[in-house]
């Protein structure tokens, strides 16, 4: 209670005395304020995790989840930049500058508020507020959120950075995907970065970066926000030859076996309900038992890739838990981890330069062409997992980034730390928003949140504080009414309690808004759109507030517009049809076997 | 009696200059393969090589042991046609060829009363059968996803070799394509992976230590030739320059193999050759090399003398590789 008035009291001076707060804001009466260490993964995805059912060995990010809270329905955005840009701001995405993201800005969204491509200037940042309230800030990996000075890591709050501006990029070096910016950005500490630091490898460097900023600092005693925002494990898969062959073979069983395998342990440790049903295997994708071996091998040994990526991550997330050990503020630090949008199942490197004699072909030919299997891993190789691992990755649910089913929003969660009270490694099964850890992290902070402005230049945060689900106090942040909603690429969603609708492009989609029931089929298999009119009336009149509060416009153009004649006709997924491909060999009985007469 | 001596007597003796023509300046003429001869493929495999050299020198190609006459001079044009199989035996890599030496060579060489003749054979040598079974290394490739898999990282392997006296000879004159006797080699191929295995960017030094012995030849010019064991260290150093065409820097050095004549005994063999080799994968299925060496150090008489431009091509298949290429109507 006498933390909580003391917040109170904390929160009501600083939105009144703003300036005055920042510089006054005093270490509670009970101790020094935790830190705060958001650990974001780039496309990875729900299931990747040991502690989420994988079989991916992420013994630093399962311990996280051992001594904290795992959470079950938490929610992102489809995309890396609007998931990045609602972290950090806790107001949608519509409304913080990434209604689209800049790739991707349709002709309508040109100059409109909400559409600029960037996290909008004049929105209070989660880093900016800490600071404010006596934080040390710091940041390392991808930011996303724009490059021009004014827009860049040091300019939004965070006192300290080693940050890529870009979306992607190579690991190794500073080379990017087109001919027309073909050098990826870097700044430190507020300065562009004309070259990398030597023996540079983005997921070692942004941690060595990150502990250095740790430690470059302690002396004050103030407590510190860092915000590590990996790289890793968005393609291309990159790493270092030792983390390359850990799972030499494990992949070539083919992705059904290991959705299966992944569903399964989700089942045991409690992850998801009994009888949970995966979500169909995309039509376009083979069923990996008609493919030869040759075929699964070297499809398979791209999840390998990515399970190294994802290893090699986890093992310098525990780097920097060792060193928070070390130096005596790992019990005072809260850890949020957590992937940005679901993992990628479209060919980026395709996308970008798969045209014989455009520019960007290339410029692929010349920096991206260590297309063999051994070179996997090196400098000038792309490599992704395709549609089949992303659905591994994304187990049980269905389709993947980009889109709105749940393979494309729903995230793995885990955090642990002081405002963790319920019991050690306990799962929750609540419904959550990356909109929520800006109002969490205030709340944690005793920071406060500036009231919203007339020209809604700061808009209500959208989000809601997890304080008493950590606490054991509730259940979930959100009532039975509350409810989520998600544009981007024109796909759309909402979701209330225990339902959802979505539109998504043809073939993903329909092109009209369908229902699901997620606590019976959360593969999103069975739409109820036409048993449910009355349910489905309600959820699209919510859809209809939802983008009228906060401006959304639809594209008018869309990166999946001509899918659905890029894509093979969309059948279902019917299990050993046609069967002509998977009868086996007759075998007669022997006693019925015999030499032809002569 | 020191060597010098021996050489001296050995010399001085009508029937000693029988063995001028003993010995290829390069090495053993069926022993000559090129850089990454012994890198490991698909088992199942077939390939049929041809090695074509031309040699000049003042010894035999076509011999294995290794007799220098001072003042010989021969010229030779050298084919070894073969054929060989790659297959898995107790789960290791190996390879099983059998190479059949044919050609010509001409020149002049002293008789065994000592004048000088001109002498000549062509034909077929003795075929030599070869098998070759990796002992240290990775797994055999059994299917394209081990192959897809392959890093030789560092391999060793057993070498036999047994060539067999069927080839043309005449025991009327000193020069003959075949021997007359049995011969065989062992030794130890080994492949060292220097970087990442990407074809493009394959650095490898390759060792090839090996012992050759000799069976007798009783009826060499009606004399019996006695020829100790030769030791041999072949070593490439090898490149790739992009991902079909490499080059090799190459050297070998023999030692040993003194000849006796009706026991009369020559010098030992103690010569250094140096080599590039440059290859070039035209497809799939057919490999090129082209290389040159000589020996160095050569100039007293006594010492070998030899130099060679080889040229081969090994045409390889597998019935996976052909079968997926109709199938694709390539």
């Amino acid at each position: 209670m006498k933390t909580a008035a003391l917040s109170l009291i904390a929160a009501t001076l600083a939105a009144v005395f703003p300036v005055a707060a920042t510089a006054q804001t005093p270490e509670p009466a009970q101790g020094k304020r935790p830190n705060i260490v958001v650990i974001l993964g780039d496309d990875l995805g729900y299931a990747d995790l040991g502690a989420f059912g994988s079989e991916i060995k992420t013994p630093n990010i399962d311990a996280l989840a051992r001594e904290g809270m795992r959470f079950t329905n938490f929610y992102t955005h489809a995309t890396s930049s609007p998931t990045r840009a609602t972290l950090l701001t806790g107001i949608d995405t519509h409304r913080n500058g990434l209604g689209n993201m800049d790739e991707w800005t349709a002709p309508n969204q040109r100059g409109a508020d909400g559409y600029e491509g960037y996290l909008k200037l004049g929105i209070p940042t989660l880093p900016q507020l800490l600071k404010d309230a006596g934080y040390h800030t710091y940041m390392v990996g991808k930011w996303h959120l724009g490059k021009s000075p004014e827009l860049i890591p040091r300019a939004r709050g965070f006192e300290r950075d080693f940050s890529l501006l870009d979306g992607a990029g190579s690991y190794w070096d500073m080379t990017n995907f087109t001919a027309a910016a073909p050098q990826s950005v870097f700044t430190e500490d507020g300065r562009y970065l004309n070259k990398l630091p030597d023996d540079y490898y983005a997921t070692k460097t942004y941690t060595d970066k990150m502990i250095s900023f740790i430690d470059a600092n302690r002396a004050d005693g103030k407590p510190f926000f860092a915000y590590v925002a990996h790289q890793a494990p968005h393609d291309p898969f990159h790493l270092p030859k030792e983390w390359r062959n850990r799972h030499v073979g494990e992949y070539d069983k083919g992705w059904d076996a290991v959705r299966q395998a992944r569903l399964k342990r989700q089942i045991e440790l409690g992850i998801l309900p009994a009888g949970t049903e995966l979500s169909e295997r995309m039509w376009f994708v083979p069923d990996p038992v008609v493919l030869a071996p040759a075929s699964r091998a070297i499809l398979g040994k791209k999840m390998e890739l990515y399970a190294g990526m994802v290893e090699n991550l986890d093992h310098h997330v525990g780097r920097l838990v060792d060193h928070l050990k070390k130096i005596g503020e790992y019990d005072n630090t809260i850890f949020v981890v957590f992937g940005d949008n679901g993992a990628e199942g479209t060919d980026l490197f395709k996308m970008i330069a798969g045209s014989p004699g455009s520019r960007d072909f290339l410029f692929g030919a010349i920096n991206w062409s260590q297309t063999h299997p051994n070179a996997w891993g090196d400098p000038g190789s792309y490599v992704g997992y395709g549609p089949m691992w992303a659905q591994v990755s994304m187990t049980p649910f269905s389709q993947y980034k980009s889109w709105t089913a749940e393979g494309g929003i729903r995230n793995a969660l885990i955090v642990s730390g002081p405002p963790v009270k319920r019991m050690k490694g306990s799962i929750n099964h609540g419904v959550l928003h990356v909109a929520d850890i800006m109002p969490t992290m205030l709340e944690v902070a005793g920071a406060s949140y500036p009231k919203a402005d007339q020209d809604k230049k700061t808009p209500a945060l959208m989000g809601k504080s997890w304080v008493p689900l950590l606490a054991g106090k509730t259940e979930s942040p959100r009532t039975e009414q509350d409810y989520l909603a998600w544009e981007i690429f024109g796909n759309r969603a909402v979701r209330q309690g225990e339902w959802k609708i979505r539109w998504q492009y043809k073939p993903f989609g329909s092109e009209s808004w369908e229902l699901y029931n997620l606590a019976s089929d959360p593969a999103e298999r069975k739409n109820l759109a036409a048993a449910n009119p009355d349910k489905l009336k309600a959820m699209t009149s919510l859809w209809e507030s939802y983008a009228r509060e906060n401006n959304v416009i639809l594209p008018s153009r869309s990166v999946f517009e001509t899918l659905e004649d890029q894509l093979p006709k969309r059948v279902s997924d019917d299990k050993g049809y046609p069967p002509l491909i998977y009868k086996q060999q007759f075998v007669p009985p022997k006693d019925m076997v015999a030499e032809p007469a002569p | 009696m020191t060597s010098s001596k021996k050489n001296r007597r050995f010399a001085q003796l009508p029937l000693a200059a029988a063995a001028l023509f003993a010995m290829s300046g390069v090495g053993p003429a069926q022993a000559e393969v090129p850089a990454r001869f012994y890198w490991k493929t698909l088992t199942g495999g077939s390939a049929v090589p041809l090695i074509v050299e031309s040699i000049s020198g003042n010894a035999n190609p076509f011999d294995p042991s290794r007799l220098v006459s001072n003042d010989a001079n021969f010229d030779a044009t050298l084919a070894i046609a073969g054929y060989a199989e790659t297959f898995s035996l107790l789960d290791r890599s190996a390879m099983a060829a059998i190479l059949l030496p044919m050609g010509r060579i001409s020149g002049e060489a002293r008789a065994v009363n000592g004048a000088s003749v001109s002498q000549s054979a062509s034909g077929f040598g003795d075929p030599m059968l070869e098998l070759n079974v990796n002992l240290i290394g990775p797994k055999p490739q059994n299917n394209i996803p081990d192959a897809m898999r392959y890093q030789p990282g560092f391999s060793l392997d057993l070498l036999a070799d047994i060539a067999v006296p069927i080839g043309e000879y005449d025991n009327k004159q000193t020069l003959n394509l075949g021997q007359n006797r049995w011969y065989g080699r062992i030794g130890a191929p080994m492949t060292m992976q220097l970087g990442a295995w990407v074809p493009g960017r394959r650095t490898t030094l390759e060792l090839l230590p090996a012992a050759w012995i000799f069976g007798d030849n009783t009826d060499f010019v009606g004399r019996k030739l006695k020829t100790d064991p030769l030791f041999q260290l072949d070593a490439h150093l090898t490149r790739d320059f992009a991902e079909n065409i490499w080059g090799s820097l190459d050297a070998s050095w023999y030692k040993g193999g003194k000849a006796t004549i009706d026991g009369v005994e020559g010098s030992k063999r103690n010569d250094v050759t140096l080599g590039l080799t440059l290859g070039y994968k035209i497809n799939d299925n057919l490999n090129l090399t082209a290389g040159y060496r000589s020996t160095v150090n050569d100039s007293a008489p006594d010492k070998m003398r030899m130099d060679s431009f080889m040229i081969t091509f090994v045409f390889g298949w597998h019935p996976l590789i052909e079968g997926s290429r109709r199938l694709k109507q390539e």
